[in-house]
C-alpha cells in the first residue's frame, strides 16, 4: 500500500490537471488544427516525397537520396544558387542603406513629415502583381519607354532592361529596393525613436556634437535594429518569387532564376513533385543556416543597454 | 522623437534646402509610377507608355476598364480577393485572440510545448513550405477551393503571439473580479478583457487584410482555373500576357485602389504593426 500510494495520487493529480486544462483546449483548437494541416502534414510530406520520383499520378517510385545526389549535377540549380546569392549580394546593402537614409531624413520633428513618411511606405502596400504591371512598362527597352527616357536626359544610352543577361537581375532588385525601403524605414523609425533623449544629453555634457554624437550614441543603440533588418530582409530576399514570376518568367536564359523559382518550376511546369520537395528541405536548411549564421555574427537581440 | 544634433547647431539654410529637395525627389519617384499608371488608364489607345507622359488624359475615356472587366474575369477575381480576404482577416483575428487569451491566461497541459512549436513555425520560411502544401492540398482533393485560398489564414502564428503580449499587459484584477461575479472563460474572455485589447485587434486584422489581399505564390500554385484566381494572382495572368499598356494600368488601378483605401483609412494601425513586430522581433 505504501509503495502504491504515490502513484495513484500522482494519477489524481493529474485528472485534477486534465480537468482544469480542459476547458481551455477550445481556444486554440482551431489553431491546432490548422497547424497541423497546412504545417504539420505539409512538413512530413515534403519529407517523404523528397524519397520518391513522383508525379501525383501514375508515377511513384522510392529512389532514397536519389534527388539529392542529383542535386549535384542540376546545372540549372547551381544556376539559380548562384543567382539568389547575386540578388541578395546586391539588394541587402542597398536596402539597408536606403532605408536608413529615408528614416533619418523624415525623423525630424518638422511639419509635414508625417506625410513624406506616408508617401514614401505607399510602394509598400500594393501587391507584386500591380508592381509587375508598372515597371514592365517602365522597364520597357523602347528608346522612349519611361526609364530608358529617364536615363536619356543624363545622356545615357537606351537598355534593354529585363530582356537583358546581364541587366534582369539588377532590374528586379531595383523594382524590389522600390517596394520594400518605406517598410524598413518604418522599422528604422521605431528604433531611432527608441533611444531616449537623456542618453543625447548627457553625451553632450560629455563634449559630444554633431557626426560624434551619432558615432556614439545612435549607431551603438541601433545595433539591435540593424541586425533585426538584417536578418528579416535577407530571409524576404530569399523568398522573392512575384515579380520574377511575372516579370522575366527566371529568364532570360535563366538569368533571373532562383531557388525559389526553380522549385516552381521543377513542381508546377515539370511535375517532379519528388525533386521539388527535396529542394523545398534544401531551400529551408539554407535559410536556417543564413539565418544562424547572421543572429551569431550580428548578436541580434544583444542587450545594449 | 530623437532630435539630437539640431538643437545646438543653428539650422543651415543650404543644407535644409538640399535635404528638402532630396526627400521631394524621393516621394516624386514612390508616387509618379502611381499616377502615371493613373492616368494612362484613362488614356485612349494606348499601346506603350511613352515619355515625356500626359498626366492629364486628353480624351479622358473608361474604355480600357470596359475592356479589362468584359476581356478578362477581372470582376470575379475582384470577388474573391474581397471574400477571401474579409473571412481570412475576421476568422483569423478571432482565433488569435482566441488563442492569445488562452496562452496569456491558461493552464493547461502542453500549453509550454505548444507555445514552442508556434514559436518555432513563426521562424520558418512559408515559400519552402509551399510546394509540399501543395501536394497535401491536391491529395485533400481541394485545389481551386475557397477553403484551400482561406485555411491556412484562418489562425495567426504572429497575431497569436500579439494578442498574447495584449492580454498580458492587462491586470489579473480584471479576470478575478469577473470570476467573483460568476463568469466563465468565454464570458471573462469576450466580455471583460476583449473590449480592452481592440486596438491590437484593428492592427492584427489590418495587417491580416493587407498580408492576405496582397499575397501571390501560395494563391497562385493553390488555383488552376481562372474563376478560382484571386485579383492579386488574376492580375499576375494580365500581365504575362502582354495587352496594351492601357489595359494593363487599368488592372493596376484596380488592384491598388482597395488596398489605397485600406492604407489611407488605417495607416495608423500599419505602422503600429510593423513597429511592433520590428522592435519585439
Amino acid at each position: 500500500m505504501a509503495i502504491a500510494r504515490p502513484s495513484q495520487s500522482s494519477t489524481s493529480q493529474f485528472l485534477k490537471r486534465l480537468r482544469r486544462s480542459l476547458p481551455w483546449y477550445p481556444f486554440i483548437i482551431v489553431n491546432i488544427v490548422v497547424f497541423v494541416v497546412f504545417n504539420l502534414v505539409p512538413w512530413i510530406s515534403m519529407f517523404r516525397f523528397s524519397v520518391l520520383e513522383t508525379d501525383l499520378l501514375s508515377t511513384r517510385e522510392f529512389i532514397g537520396m536519389g534527388h539529392f545526389v542529383n542535386m549535384l549535377t542540376d546545372a540549372k540549380l547551381h544556376k539559380a544558387l548562384l543567382n539568389t546569392v547575386w540578388f541578395t549580394i546586391m539588394y541587402i546593402p542597398l536596402l539597408v542603406a536606403l532605408s536608413l537614409g529615408a528614416a533619418v531624413l523624415v525623423n525630424r520633428p518638422l511639419r509635414g513629415m508625417m506625410a513624406f513618411r506616408s508617401l514614401y511606405f505607399l510602394p509598400n502596400i500594393t501587391s507584386v502583381a500591380v508592381l509587375a504591371l508598372v515597371f514592365r512598362r517602365f522597364f520597357s527597352p523602347r528608346p522612349d519607354g519611361p526609364i530608358n527616357f529617364l536615363i536619356g536626359l543624363v545622356g545615357i544610352p537606351p537598355q534593354k532592361w529585363l530582356i537583358d543577361v546581364n541587366q534582369a537581375m539588377p532590374s528586379i532588385v531595383g523594382i524590389s529596393l522600390w517596394e520594400a525601403f518605406g517598410y524598413f524605414m518604418v522599422i528604422w523609425l521605431a528604433g531611432l525613436q527608441g533611444i531616449p533623449n537623456e542618453l543625447y544629453d548627457a553625451a553632450k555634457v560629455d563634449g559630444a556634437n554633431g557626426w560624434r554624437l551619432h558615432r556614439y550614441v545612435t549607431i551603438p543603440l541601433l545595433r539591435p535594429t540593424a541586425a533585426f533588418i538584417i536578418v528579416i530582409a535577407t530571409i524576404g530576399g530569399l523568398q522573392v518569387f512575384g515579380s520574377i514570376y511575372i516579370l522575366t518568367g527566371g529568364g532570360p536564359v535563366n538569368a533571373t532564376t532562383t531557388v525559389v523559382y526553380h522549385i516552381y518550376n521543377e513542381a508546377i511546369n515539370f511535375g517532379h513533385f519528388g525533386y521539388a520537395s527535396a529542394l523545398s528541405i534544401l531551400f529551408f536548411i539554407m535559410i536556417l543556416i543564413v539565418a544562424l549564421i547572421q543572429s551569431k555574427y550580428l548578436r541580434f537581440g544583444e542587450d545594449v543597454y | 522623437m530623437s532630435e539630437a544634433s539640431g538643437s545646438i547647431e543653428k539650422p543651415n539654410p543650404i543644407r535644409e534646402t538640399i535635404i528638402y529637395i532630396i526627400m521631394v525627389t524621393v516621394a516624386v519617384t514612390t508616387v509618379g509610377p502611381f499616377l502615371i499608371m493613373l492616368s494612362v488608364s484613362f488614356t485612349e489607345n494606348i499601346r506603350f507608355i511613352i515619355f515625356p507622359v500626359k498626366l492629364i488624359p486628353e480624351p479622358f475615356t473608361l474604355e480600357n476598364f470596359q475592356t479589362l472587366f468584359r476581356n478578362t474575369n477581372a470582376l470575379r477575381w475582384l470577388f474573391n480577393s474581397v471574400y477571401v480576404a474579409l473571412i481570412s482577416t475576421l476568422g483569423g483575428v478571432i482565433t488569435s485572440s482566441m488563442a492569445g487569451y488562452a496562452f496569456a491566461r491558461g493552464d493547461f497541459w502542453g500549453k509550454n510545448v505548444i507555445f514552442t512549436l508556434f514559436l518555432g513555425i513563426l521562424m520558418m520560411p512559408d515559400t519552402a513550405l509551399i510546394v509540399p502544401q501543395f501536394v497535401v492540398l491536391s491529395r485533400l482533393d481541394l485545389v481551386n477551393t475557397y477553403t484551400a485560398l482561406i485555411g491556412p489564414w484562418f489562425a495567426s502564428i504572429f497575431g497569436t503571439f500579439l494578442m498574447r503580449q495584449a492580454y498580458l499587459s492587462i491586470p489579473r484584477d480584471y479576470d478575478d473580479a469577473a470570476t467573483i461575479d460568476g463568469a466563465n472563460l468565454w464570458q471573462n474572455w469576450w466580455n471583460v478583457l476583449m473590449p480592452q485589447v481592440k486596438p491590437a485587434m484593428a492592427t492584427l486584422a489590418v495587417l491580416r487584410f493587407m498580408g492576405n489581399w496582397n499575397s501571390f505564390f501560395y494563391p497562385m500554385i493553390v488555383t488552376t482555373k481562372s474563376d478560382m484566381r484571386t485579383l492579386t494572382v488574376g492580375l499576375g495572368t494580365v500581365a504575362r500576357a502582354g495587352g496594351d499598356a492601357g489595359l494593363d494600368m487599368a488592372g493596376a488601378v484596380v488592384g491598388f485602389l482597395p488596398t489605397l483605401l485600406v492604407f489611407i483609412l488605417m495607416q495608423r494601425y500599419i505602422i503600429r504593426g510593423i513597429s511592433l513586430s520590428g522592435v519585439k522581433g
